[in-house]
């Protein structure tokens, strides 16, 4: 009889291989995940520096346009792009990524998050809970948070599934009112939300055209630029299941200016992939790929050009 | 104290919209009217932003019906 921790993760490891079809054996899951491992070491230290850089960025706009040093255009158009590069150092921190399962280092990751948060007004704690249940049932309509944006049928329809706001949340409460601790997440991000939308108020009254260009325009766009590139192109008219649920896409914009989001698969594959080193892993584990029928496998280059991976 | 969270938690779902109008629209319609030099009494944009919020809260939604 094994102990009940080991059936656990034997449990875990049946849940994580459901719907996965039989492959030869030198791309089995073992093999799959000792490669994908050597990738989720390395401290992801460039989305420390955007996450931290972008908000700190931002949080500069408020007194250099307020004092009149650049105009409330520039500094709207700078606050549009630091919004889009809000969220990833978010995410990777959301996957524990910085800290790498050390309790000494977790302070990184709730830090990092909150920080560059700020600029799209989302609570670090309401993303983390329902992100880990888009990753246990991503393209589930009734249980992924992100199946409203990922079923859209145009960007258009993206644009317009981002503006439901707090009704998403509401139903996304519903459907997990039973599970606890997302619960507790969940209260938490809310009060966090609320307290990002009173200080709006108060900015609203005193710099009214700031509060508009320098933080609610630019985490809209934000917000819809997340939207399409996170949620909408990776998983649009995908399936359910491990190796079917996110696609190897390709698109006309330079991958940089997307987040190289063509490669979201294999963060769904392995999440503990640090973002800079997917490029080198889907090289690793193109074979895999490709014998496990993930869509677009196929198509991807021995060699992913513009490899972002710096070295320290 | 779970009494008046719940209170302040429900008016906050049901009129969040309104006070949004009121306030941060109410606030930006009177900034761009100042901007443009614009005569009117400044209480006529806030209840253009007042307006705005009921309307959504109404609708459900600020733009279109998802």
């Amino acid at each position: 009889m094994w102990p009940a921790s080991w059936q656990s993760r034997e449990n875990k490891r049946n849940l994580a291989l459901e719907g996965v079809g039989q492959v030869a054996e030198e791309f089995s899951f073992d093999k799959e995940k000792e490669i994908a491992r050597s990738f989720s070491k390395r401290f992801q230290w460039e989305m420390m520096l955007i996450g931290v850089g972008q908000a700190t960025i931002w949080l500069c706009l408020w007194p250099l346009v307020i004092y009149g040093y650049i105009s409330l255009f520039v500094g709207s158009l700078i606050a549009i792009v630091c919004a889009c590069f809000a969220y990833l150092p978010s995410h990777e921190a959301q996957h524990g990524n910085f800290s790498r399962g050390n309790p000494k280092r977790r302070w990184i990751d709730s830090f990092v998050s909150h920080y560059t948060l700020i600029t799209l007004m989302f609570p670090h704690d309401l993303m983390r809970c329902t992100h880990m249940k888009h990753h246990a049932y991503t393209n589930n309509p009734e249980k992924d948070p992100d199946y409203d944006t990922a079923s859209s049928k145009s960007i258009w329809g993206v644009i317009v599934a981002t503006q439901a706001g707090i009704t998403k949340y509401q139903s996304i409460a519903e459907t997990y009112k039973d599970d606890k601790t997302f619960m507790k997440s969940f209260h938490k991000g809310l009060n966090v939300a609320l307290v990002y939308r009173a200080i709006l108020l108060i900015l609203v009254v005193m710099f009214p055209l700031e509060a508009l260009l320098l933080w609610w325009l630019p985490s809209k766009v934000g917000v819809i630029y997340l939207s399409a590139f996170f949620s909408w192109y990776p998983h649009y008219q995908m399936d359910t299941g491990r190796y079917k649920d996110t696609k190897f896409w390709s698109h006309w914009m330079p991958r940089y200016l997307n987040h190289s989001m063509q490669l979201h698969f294999v963060h769904h594959l392995h999440p503990g992939i640090g973002h800079y080193d997917e490029p080198k892993a889907i090289e690793a584990l193109k074979p895999f790929l490709i014998a496990r029928k993930v869509p677009g496998a196929e198509n991807i280059p021995d060699r992913v050009t513009h490899n972002p991976l710096i070295r320290l | 104290m779970e009494k008046l969270n719940a209170i302040i938690s429900n008016h906050i779902s049901n009129w969040n919209m309104v006070w949004f109008g009121l306030i941060f629209w109410g606030s930006v319609f009177n900034a761009i009217a100042i901007n443009y030099e614009l005569t009117l009494n400044p209480m006529l944009w806030y209840a253009c932003g007042l307006l705005l919020g009921s309307l959504a809260k109404i609708r459900g939604t600020w733009l279109w019906k998802v």
